[in-house]
């Protein structure tokens, strides 16, 4: 084990013990979520940007688009790619280099989030069939890290989506710093994440609740209470009881966190 | 630097953006922004967002870097994919590596790394959003992020840009004028001792000229100074209680 | 090491330097000479009472110092002793004939300190059970208190048993610890202002 790690196992002991007598370091409740700050439009010169801090954790989100060939099997549709950055300075053991399988994790389950409750409407970004439609392009970038990046980020992502504008484009050209509408959007998805410790769930982990986790949940909902996608991560286990518990204050959550969604 | 196209960027004395040739962009400047990194700075300058994390010192990985005799300093410079019109694709860059590099070796003599062997200093700096600059406003961003990470050193640093515009020169170049002046002079200086940390220029200066761009960029670099030093004092001294 | 006042003397001052601010020449420490002129290191407090001035840093890691009292954590065992982390870019190595393990808690004393910062422990105690917590290294001063004064008021106050590691680590036993540590923390972060006995002992009376 590496010195790192035995620091964070002394904290395991700890936290093991606070969560058995119902506290968590913080002192919030197991379905507490930190304060949340937004604030829109933070880079001016992007298609749309967010920047979301729950509790110390800081993402920035920023939307860009491009005009490129559609996929074939959907000639029709516009395309959503979404990316991560985890850049060093969130957080000591982040390192320069190649997307790591926590970045990239981060990104798709993002990603799942706003694809699948279908918020973007990515029939009305075909510019010529088969030909040319717009690409939607989120990228993630982690400044503080302070547990919970699925929330904070998938936050930023739709947020920043909400306030993105479509970019003028003339005579097969893309003018830049100058937009159009605003994408065409129907739905707000919000993002739960629980970490499971001695046998309890415990909502919006701070980052030492996360290194001494046993497993970890996302589960994001749409504005119709529905379940667009979820996630477990880590090696321990998880009950229906457990699954359900978690479901049903995710949705009750999702309706709060929604309010912060606004267009600015 | 230095498009073939001839373009008016300076119309009765004023600049595309109602600047004078002599005027600095508004720049604001926040210490200790950031939480998990020992010390930060958000800085904006005109167009510009950067900011700077330093973690150190602390023990250096790989051990094979470690210099018995010092620490080893790194420094990161990086552009967001939404930092610029086109996005950029993430990862280095080979502009982004020799600013790296000319960075890190303005900081070198300026900290005392001596006081620290074996451990790495490493300075980490995020271009949020780019307009003209950046390499400057980085530099600039990263020496507050030094003192607020409390890495002892010789002076704040600070760096500053001068060009040449319509056969004018011009102090602290904006986008357009980058992309279609006829020189850009950044210049990182010791602020203590006015000596020159860091230095690249592209373009066209006559001997007279470059004299002339270099006096204004340090008049630029001794107004910045005054801010950075005015954002570190301010952090402790308006409201006693922080956070 | 910086001994702090709690009250502020009627002739004292008290400003923030940045790094290369000049200062005056009775500053020893966290300054350097250049010209017959003294220069500030670091970002930190100046207290100035007439003519002589000194200079605490505000922020920054632990670097061990020979005679120091610590709180380490053992890291590794090896033969003929342990690996113990001290939070500071230097990890300590702990010659000893009796038997740690992983996680093990010790308040050790600073024997030795070479050139490249080797660190050597000695006349270690094992702390069993209670809690470690973090502080940054230079706020110690102002934690313990003139004479001990603020450790022991919140000892007393508190019923705990608590170690201060001059590393920034302090391990704490009791009951009340989440408290302890609660005013700790308090006294980290408004450890440059004046009144802070009073705002920490009506913290830990309620």
């Amino acid at each position: 084990m590496s010195e790192e790690e035995i620091i964070w196992e002394v904290k395991r002991d700890s936290i093991n013990k606070l969560v058995q007598s119902g506290k968590r370091i913080d002192g919030r409740a197991f379905d507490e979520q930190r304060p949340i700050t937004i604030t829109n439009n933070f880079i001016e010169n992007a298609e749309g940007s967010t920047l979301v801090k729950i509790g110390n954790t800081a993402v920035l989100a920023g939307i860009k688009m491009d005009v490129m060939e559609p996929f074939p099997d959907t000639p029709e549709e516009g395309v959503l790619m979404t990316n991560a950055e985890l850049v060093p300075m969130a957080d000591p053991t982040y390192y320069a280099g190649p997307p790591t399988e926590d970045s990239i994790e981060f990104a798709r389950v993002v990603d799942r989030g706003v694809r699948e409750s279908k918020m973007i409407d990515v029939s009305k970004l075909c510019i010529s069939p088969g030909e040319k439609v717009w690409a939607v392009m989120i990228d993630m970038h982690v400044l503080d890290y302070d547990g919970n990046l699925f929330d904070a980020g998938s936050l930023a992502a739709v947020n920043a989506l909400w306030n993105a504008r479509i970019p003028r484009y003339e005579e097969d050209k893309i003018v830049r710093g100058e937009w159009e509408d605003y994408l065409p959007l129907n739905d707000k998805p919000i993002s739960n994440t629980f970490v499971k410790i001695a046998g309890k769930n415990l909502l919006d982990p701070l980052i030492d609740e996360e290194r001494v986790m046993d497993a970890r949940i996302t589960m994001a909902v749409t504005e119709k209470d529905a379940l667009c996608a979820a996630q477990k991560s880590g090696t321990g286990f998880y009950t229906k009881q457990d699954l359900d518990e978690m479901l049903d204050l995710s949705i009750a959550k999702s309706k709060q966190t929604r309010k912060l969604i606004k267009r600015e | 630097m230095g498009s073939n196209k001839k373009v008016d960027l300076i119309i009765d004395g004023k600049r595309t953006d109602g600047r004078s040739p002599e005027e600095l962009r508004p720049i604001k400047i926040e210490v200790g922004v950031l939480h998990r990194a020992d010390g930060s700075c958000l800085l904006d300058w005109g167009d510009n967002k950067v900011l700077a994390g330093v973690y150190g010192p602390r023990e250096c990985f790989p051990k094979h870097e470690q210099d018995p005799l010092k620490a080893r300093l790194r420094y990161r410079y990086n552009m967001a994919p939404f930092s610029v019109s086109d996005r950029k694709r993430p990862g280095p860059d080979r502009r982004s590596v020799e600013i790296s590099k000319v960075s890190r070796e303005a900081l070198e003599k300026v900290l005392f790394l001596e006081y620290f062997p074996r451990t790495s200093i490493d300075i980490f700096v995020e271009v949020l959003q780019a307009g003209a600059g950046t390499r400057c406003a980085a530099l600039t961003a990263a020496s507050v992020a030094l003192a607020d990470a409390g890495i002892p050193m010789k002076s704040l640093v600070v760096a500053c840009a001068a060009g040449k515009v319509n056969d004018t020169i011009v102090l602290d170049l904006n986008q357009m004028e980058d992309n279609y002046g006829q020189a850009d002079l950044p210049l990182g200086i010791v602020m203590t001792t006015g000596e020159i940390a860091l230095m690249q220029m592209d373009g066209n200066f006559s001997r007279e000229e470059f004299n002339q761009a270099y006096e204004l960029a340090m008049k630029g670099a001794r107004e910045i100074y005054e801010k950075q030093k005015q954002a570190l004092k301010q952090k402790y001294a308006a409201g006693e209680l922080n956070e | 090491m910086a001994e702090e006042q709690e009250e502020r003397n009627e002739n004292e001052e008290r400003v923030i330097v940045v790094p290369g601010e000049k200062v005056p020449s009775t500053v020893r420490g966290n300054a350097y000479r250049r010209n017959n002129e003294t220069y500030s290191e670091v970002y930190g407090l100046m207290t100035k009472r007439g003519e002589f001035a000194k200079i605490v840093p505000l922020t920054g890691p632990y670097i061990p110092v020979e005679g120091d009292y610590v709180v380490g954590i053992v890291t590794d065992v090896k033969f003929g002793g342990c690996v113990v982390d001290i939070n500071s870019p230097y990890t300590a190595f702990l010659p000893t004939k009796r038997e740690y393990n992983y996680k093990d808690v010790v308040f050790a004393k600073v024997d030795k300190v070479d050139e490249v910062k080797n660190v050597v422990l000695f006349d270690e105690k094992k702390l069993f059970q209670g809690e470690v917590i973090d502080v940054s290294p230079v706020k110690v001063p102002r934690i313990i208190g003139k004479k001990n004064s603020m450790i022991n008021l919140v000892k007393e106050l508190t019923g705990c048993l608590i170690f201060v590691g001059r590393n920034g680590r302090i391990w704490i036993k009791g009951e009340n610890y989440a408290k302890a540590a609660q005013a700790i923390r308090k006294i980290e972060s408004e450890a440059h202002t004046s009144g802070l006995t009073e705002r920490v002992t009506e913290l830990l009376k309620h």
